[in-house]
């Protein structure tokens, strides 16, 4: 479920748990404070893919992993 | 817990696009101004992810005759509301959308889409073109900045819970802390309320995923049940709103999209357009909204949005439309997917049921209650709406602070006993029977669903509001949360619990069927029931009802003057 941070990339700069307004990165240590850690994901269920983590992270560490349930069907229609 | 107080002549609750604009106004006024915000100004809201549409009158664009043009709006079903609120009100709301255009372009909204004033989609082929096309990704952080500038204080992470009042007039709002051990008691002359709307009332299309949902799941009514709470008048609670978009992946941004709705047999499904139109869109499903659901269920479907033929330059300005609309996710997902809008059809729904009442309030955004205004998608809906009457709001909420004496600080420290009361008992742990937040809100869903859903009787809404109110005695009880995060869910869950109540309640008042209220047992929409607002209020422990005309009597002096000759 999204969104997924990878450890390798993430540098703890805090803005992912800044910004978001569900608190999915509730909790990630040094939470509200100066942030040195890597962001966690603690509350992926109220994630609503607004993307702005994706997109405001400095080192490109989050994307979202879109939930199977959300798949759209589509058909191939060629012509 | 700590306890802040602070002081200012306006408090915004809420700081979406209705809330900014009220505190960049009242700023303009001289007013102290405070934002209390539950989550982020930057990123909070319905506005949130950005928006591609605005709904703008421009007399050079659309001609002189402003009634012409809300008649058009009206005869698309996208007077949204134009369609709630009656003429009056809708014009000084579309007479004001040029006004503020200008100011957000000036502010730096790309308000011109293709260089200047450009219409686009949502539109019938051959008629009158309303929405104005922008791209309003950066929309919350101009209007953040913008409020920064002229002086508001804004206090992000901080959820507004009930009002302070002596019941006559309101005099500020008890917040809770989302992150913190803190209470936070604001002193204000005149509160503007713009929480925005409630989903997670209804279960959404992924009922194990509530968050699949169109807008955040944290819109959770609260302003609407604490004015309610305080006295005040909200309307048409029990009226119900389906939006249309892609299927499974729940997202806004209909109006979006370049191309034309078609059956299985790729027969269009509307009469509008046969091939991508940039201009129009395909307005079919706007006319009815629950027409996909009745295809699909029926086994007629599935129902397809056809994009082949669409040129490279309008398909790059639908995928730009897009991602303005907040729907980046959309487009990034369609790239990891392999989906070429050229070739394949992607499947549409129905979404399901959201309750579109709000708090009543009239064209000056002034509720019943004296200092209390609100706008936004409390009442009506649209992001033009939410910024003209957050502009009108916070100007008369200024000159409201500027008239008013030293607000009376009667009942203040009940009210805020009785929020930390709340909260401590949502956070204690001896033990005892517990719920959770996500089990609250499944029970509400379940029930709404069943008992207040696509149709509705006096038999059933009645053993719903049974059901709930044993619900809400064991939610007020049991509820527990083990951290802040799960503490302000569970808040939101009182406010949730509260207007389920409210909803079920004005449904059973409403003997009519109209729109999607549909009772089984009165199937007639009664005419004269029309123009007018149900409107519901508290008046000790009662729940009083009324209807209120949505046109005011014209003056004596003007109906004169058109009076027939004898």
């Amino acid at each position: 479920m999204p969104p997924r941070v990878d450890p390798g990339l993430c540098n703890g700069c805090g803005i992912c748990v800044e910004l978001c307004s569900e608190d999915v990165f509730f909790g990630t240590p040094g939470f509200g404070k100066i942030h040195t850690e890597k962001a966690v994901v603690s509350h992926p269920e109220v994630c609503w893919h607004c993307n702005w983590c994706v997109e405001k992270c400095p080192t490109a560490a989050i994307r979202l992993v879109i939930p199977l349930s959300m798949h759209i069907p589509y058909k191939d229609a060629p012509g | 817990m700590r306890t802040q107080i602070v002081d200012s002549d306006v408090l915004v609750g809420g700081g979406g696009i209705a809330g900014l604009m009220a505190a960049i106004r009242a700023c303009e006024m001289g007013a102290r101004v405070v934002i209390a915000e539950k989550g982020h100004t930057l990123t909070s809201g319905a506005g949130s992810a950005g928006n591609d549409h605005f709904l703008c009158y421009i007399p050079e664009a659309h001609g002189d005759d402003l009634d012409a043009y809300l008649r058009e709006l009206r005869e698309g079903k996208g007077g949204g509301i134009a369609n709630l609120v009656g003429a009056t009100h809708a014009k000084v709301w579309l007479e004001k959308s040029f006004d503020i255009v200008k100011l957000w372009d000036e502010w730096g909204i790309p308000m011109r889409a293709e260089g200047d004033w450009t219409f686009a989609g949502h539109a019938f082929p051959g008629k009158l073109r309303a929405r104005l096309k922008y791209w309003g990704k950066n929309q919350k952080s101009v209007l953040t900045k913008a409020a920064r500038k002229r002086g508001a204080r804004i206090f992000n992470r901080v959820m507004i819970c009930e009002l302070l009042g002596d019941g006559r007039a309101v005099s500020g709002a008890v917040g809770v802390h989302t992150r913190e051990d803190r209470l936070l008691v604001f002193r204000a002359k005149a509160v503007f309320v713009a929480t925005g709307e409630i989903r997670r009332l209804y279960p959404g299309i992924t009922p194990a995923m509530m968050a699949n949902d169109t807008l955040p799941i944290t819109l959770t009514g609260d302003g609407r049940a604490m004015v309610f709470r305080a006295g005040a008048e909200l309307a048409n609670m029990e009226m119900i709103y389906r939006h249309v978009g892609l299927r499974n992946f729940a997202r806004q941004g209909q109006g979006s999209w370049i191309g034309v709705y078609r059956d299985p047999f790729d027969k269009p499904l509307g009469p509008y357009v046969t091939r991508p139109d940039r201009w129009h869109g395909d307005k079919t499903p706007e006319v009815d909204k629950e027409l996909f659901a009745r295809i699909f269920e029926s086994a007629r479907g599935p129902v397809y949005m056809d994009c082949r033929g669409i040129s490279d330059e309008d398909l790059e300005f639908l995928l730009h439309s897009l991602s303005n609309e907040g729907n980046q996710a959309v487009v990034d997902f369609m790239a990891q997917e392999g989906i070429d809008l050229k070739r394949h059809r992607l499947e549409f729904m129905t979404y399901s049921m959201i309750a579109v009442g709000g708090i009543f309030r009239d064209e000056r955004a002034a509720t019943n209650v004296s200092g209390l205004y609100s706008a936004g998608d409390e009442w009506g809906n649209g992001i033009s709406a939410a910024s003209v009457f957050g502009w009108i709001g916070g100007e008369n909420a200024a000159l409201h602070a500027q008239r008013a004496p030293a607000a009376s600080r009667g009942g203040e420290q009940a009210t805020v006993d009785a929020v930390r009361r709340r909260v401590s008992s949502f956070t204690r742990t001896d033990g005892g029977t517990v719920y959770d937040w996500k089990d609250a809100t499944y029970a509400l869903h379940q029930t709404m669903r069943d008992y207040a859903g696509v149709v509705r009787s006096g038999p059933m809404l009645e053993a719903g509001l049974a059901h709930l109110a044993r619900l809400k005695a064991k939610v007020h009880e049991g509820l527990r949360g083990a951290n802040r995060f799960e503490l302000t869910r569970c808040l939101e869950t009182v406010n949730l619990y509260d207007m389920g109540e409210i909803l079920v309640r004005s449904a059973l008042d409403r003997l009519e069927s109209r729109e999607l209220h549909r009772r089984a047992d009165y199937p007639i929409t009664d005419p004269l029931r029309n123009g007018k607002a149900h409107t519901v209020r508290r008046q000790g422990e009662a729940v009083v009802f009324d209807w209120a005309p949505l046109e005011k009597k014209a003056p004596a002096a003007r109906k004169e003057r058109h009076a027939p000759a004898r």
